[in-house]
């Protein structure tokens, strides 16, 4: 009697299991978390729809937060289990946020994807300790935005490919006129143009040493721009509304530093013809760091197989061709980056040779789980460098002495 | 005699046990109509000041497990944190310069306002609007004026005054964030002292002018003490709302330049939001509430000496 209550329980038991797995096999829905806004949502929700135009029984719903938000609201969803099934990652966050992902190896492995249909620098910016957490749907370097009708009303040829830093700095000072600044620096130059230099903040053991010689001297270059030559403005630690690009697209500085990610904005905005260089190099080599953002599954996610499904698509050709095409991102895809050039780079000079060149020398962006730190530090104590208040070597200090080790 | 004696106790002592029961029943009667607020208090005040005590002891990152680290976290603050003795420094000169100047403005105004033969609706509503807009909306309307190359730059270049950019100097960055708090902080202190100005009854102010008062010995002498309840209430809010001080620096600099306008209330946003060290932000956050009760606790101790109450 008994045993045939236990039998009829779990005969029960396994026949609701098969209904709900069967159910999910009928309709998953997916929750897809990015930064954004209302105006990403009719791109994005086209993207979404591919997936389910693939994989029918799959439904991707977009979530967006801004940007700051994002980052605040990423740990504390995933803390409390709130976390969405596809999760959007940004390299320079990977090694504060991995755990929250899936490794994706095996998904890849299984599936027979190539890994080399993607720029190597990005994949290896969305990995961490050689295990693949997310796929990339953008790439780009730090490179030079300028004002070309400033180099000509100043008689200079525009920059090389292969620019120094001292050619960098002459047309800085000559472009420096009255109430126009040649360069409006901005914290991330003191990151991107010292490595370009040749420079390292790390040791060899990957933990910050930002008081090594060569990085000292790297970014006294730099703040020599604003401290001696005044060619700069010096920038505000604050959420500053008035930041090289206000700058730059106000005609008030002739050069400063950003990604591609900003190209499509920055040309919409400017009355101006620009063109785009690679940063200046020291005595060696170019070398350039690039980042990028990309999809992952959630670690917590119930429904893994689809969301890997969906991401294929999501980071797939087709979808990098919409955003390619949109202006939206410089695509991790190789084969898709002509859309980008010729649609949201189209009346940029130099764009595709400089991209190709930068991808050509790019090197390893190396971080570690106190970037944030390292950043807001940068942002927080540069200025002080910049006004002369402290010397550059102080403030590397100060930086380096409150860096976790 | 003590017939008496006991027959009066008796209906006394049963007396008291229906009052106690009446009692009990009422008791519990009150406990199911508090319980709704009650809930609400242990949910999200008590359970979460538990919690922040709990935390302050582990080095949890917000992702992943926390482990018991013991005192580690406060032994860091207080010997090994490089930052934690400028940013308390900074807070308390924040809120002493903040306080005093917020004082002297308000009350001024108040006076101002409550001597105005018309239009005192006018003023109070004036200076109270700042007190309902939002403080971040009010912090980044003045970090276009003040950043730098903005309107203040320009300003200061037009009158030929050279000075350097106020966000981005050690000194000034701190006087900007005093400005802007005031401007936000002011108009409530100003309707509040304006409303007890208002109360001081007219016959003690005639009385004092008839026997010959100045309007200075009136203020000082009648007024002023009259109204040092609300004073003494200003001062103690003012001040515990200034040594919380967040918005502003959030927008303004972020702590910076250098350290120069660095809070424990930025400190704590920092190290738990930005960087993800919710035990040691826990940490500090205990460290700012030991501070503002120590400073509210002198502040009461202190009001014995010039607060005056009417009765």
């Amino acid at each position: 009697m008994k045993i045939t209550y236990v039998l009829a329980a779990a005969l029960l038991a396994g026949s609701s299991l098969l209904a709900t797995t069967a159910s999910a096999q009928e309709t998953v829905n997916l929750t897809w978390q990015m930064w954004g806004d209302e105006s990403d949502t009719a791109l994005f929700t086209s993207l979404a729809d591919l997936v389910t135009a693939e994989y029918p029984n799959i439904k991707v719903t977009p979530q967006f937060s801004g940007w700051t938000d994002y980052w605040t609201r990423l740990p504390v969803l995933a803390s409390s289990g709130q976390i969405a099934d596809l999760v959007a990652m940004q390299s320079m966050r990977m090694p504060s946020f991995y755990s929250v992902l899936e490794p994706l190896d095996s998904y890849i492995a299984a599936d027979g994807m190539d890994k080399a249909e993607f720029e190597t620098s990005i994949m290896n910016g969305l990995s961490h300790d050689g295990v693949q957490y997310a796929l990339p749907y953008d790439v780009g370097p730090w490179l030079v935005y300028y004002n070309r009708d400033k180099f000509a009303a100043a008689g200079l040829a525009e920059p090389a490919l292969d620019w120094t830093f001292d050619d960098f700095k002459a047309d800085a000072i000559a472009l420096t006129q009255g109430e126009t600044f040649g360069y409006a620096t901005q914290a991330f130059d003191y990151v991107a143009g010292p490595i370009a230099l040749g420079a390292d903040y790390f040791n060899d053991a990957n933990q910050f040493d930002v008081t090594n010689a060569g990085y000292v001297d790297a970014v006294k270059k730099y703040a020599d721009l604003t401290v001696a030559d005044k060619a700069s403005p010096v920038f505000a630690s604050g959420a500053g509304a008035i930041s090289g690009s206000g700058r730059f697209a106000a005609g008030s500085a002739a050069m400063y530093i950003d990604g591609p990610w900003v190209l499509l904005n920055t040309k919409d905005s400017v009355d101006f013809k620009i063109g785009v260089a690679p940063l200046p190099r020291g005595a060696g080599d170019s070398r350039f760091i690039t980042a990028g953002s990309g999809w992952g599954v959630a670690a917590a996610s119930q429904h893994k197989e689809e969301a890997f499904k969906a991401l294929k698509v999501l980071t797939g050709p087709k979808a990098a061709e919409i955003l390619a095409s949109a202006g939206r991102a410089l695509p991790g895809r190789l084969a898709q980056q002509d859309f980008w050039y010729d649609v949201a780079a189209k009346d940029v000079t130099g764009t595709r040779e400089t991209l190709k060149y930068m991808f050509e020398h790019s090197t390893p962006f190396r971080l570690n789980e106190y970037w944030n730190d390292f950043e807001n530090l940068l942002t927080q104590y540069m200025p002080l460098a910049l006004n002369g208040d402290k010397s550059t070597e102080e403030v590397l200090s100060d930086i380096q002495s409150q860096l976790p080790m | 005699m003590t017939i008496a004696q006991e027959t009066a106790k008796v209906p006394s002592r049963s007396a008291a046990r229906r009052r106690n029961r009446l009692d009990i029943r009422e008791g519990r009667t009150a406990f199911f109509f508090l319980l709704p607020s009650l809930i609400g208090v242990i949910l999200f005040l008590v359970l979460p000041i538990i919690a922040s005590v709990v935390l302050s002891f582990t080095n949890w990152k917000l992702l992943g497990q926390p482990a018991f680290v013991g005192f580690a976290n406060y032994v860091r603050l207080f010997t090994v944190d490089p930052q934690f003795w400028p940013v308390l420094r900074n807070t308390l000169f924040f809120t002493a310069e903040y306080l005093v100047l917020n004082l002297v403005i308000s009350l001024g105004l108040a006076v101002w306002i409550s001597s105005l033969k018309v239009g005192q609706k006018w003023f109070r509503v004036i200076f109270f609007l700042p007190t309902f807009t939002p403080g971040i909306a009010v912090a980044i309307v003045w970090m276009l004026i003040f950043a730098p190359g903005g309107f203040f730059d320009f300003l200061m270049g037009a009158l030929s005054i050279h000075m350097p950019s106020v966000l981005t100097d050690q000194n000034l960055a701190m006087q900007a964030v005093v400005v802007v708090s005031l401007w936000a902080g002011v108009g409530y202190n100003t309707v509040l002292f304006n409303a007890a100005l208002d109360m001081v009854p007219a016959n003690y102010l005639e009385a004092a002018r008839i026997d010959g008062a100045t309007a200075w010995d009136r203020f000082w002498k009648i007024r002023l003490p009259l109204i040092s309840p609300t004073l003494f209430f200003g001062t103690v809010m003012t001040a515990i709302t200034s040594l919380q001080v967040f918005d502003q620096i959030y927008v303004l600099t972020r702590g910076g330049p250098g350290s120069a306008t660095a809070t424990l209330g930025y400190a704590i946003y920092q190290k738990g939001f930005q960087n993800f060290q919710m035990g040691y932000a826990s940490a500090i956050a205990w460290v700012m509430f030991a501070l503002i009760m120590a400073l509210t606790a002198f502040q009461f101790w202190m009001q014995r000496k010039w607060v005056h109450y009417d009765n």
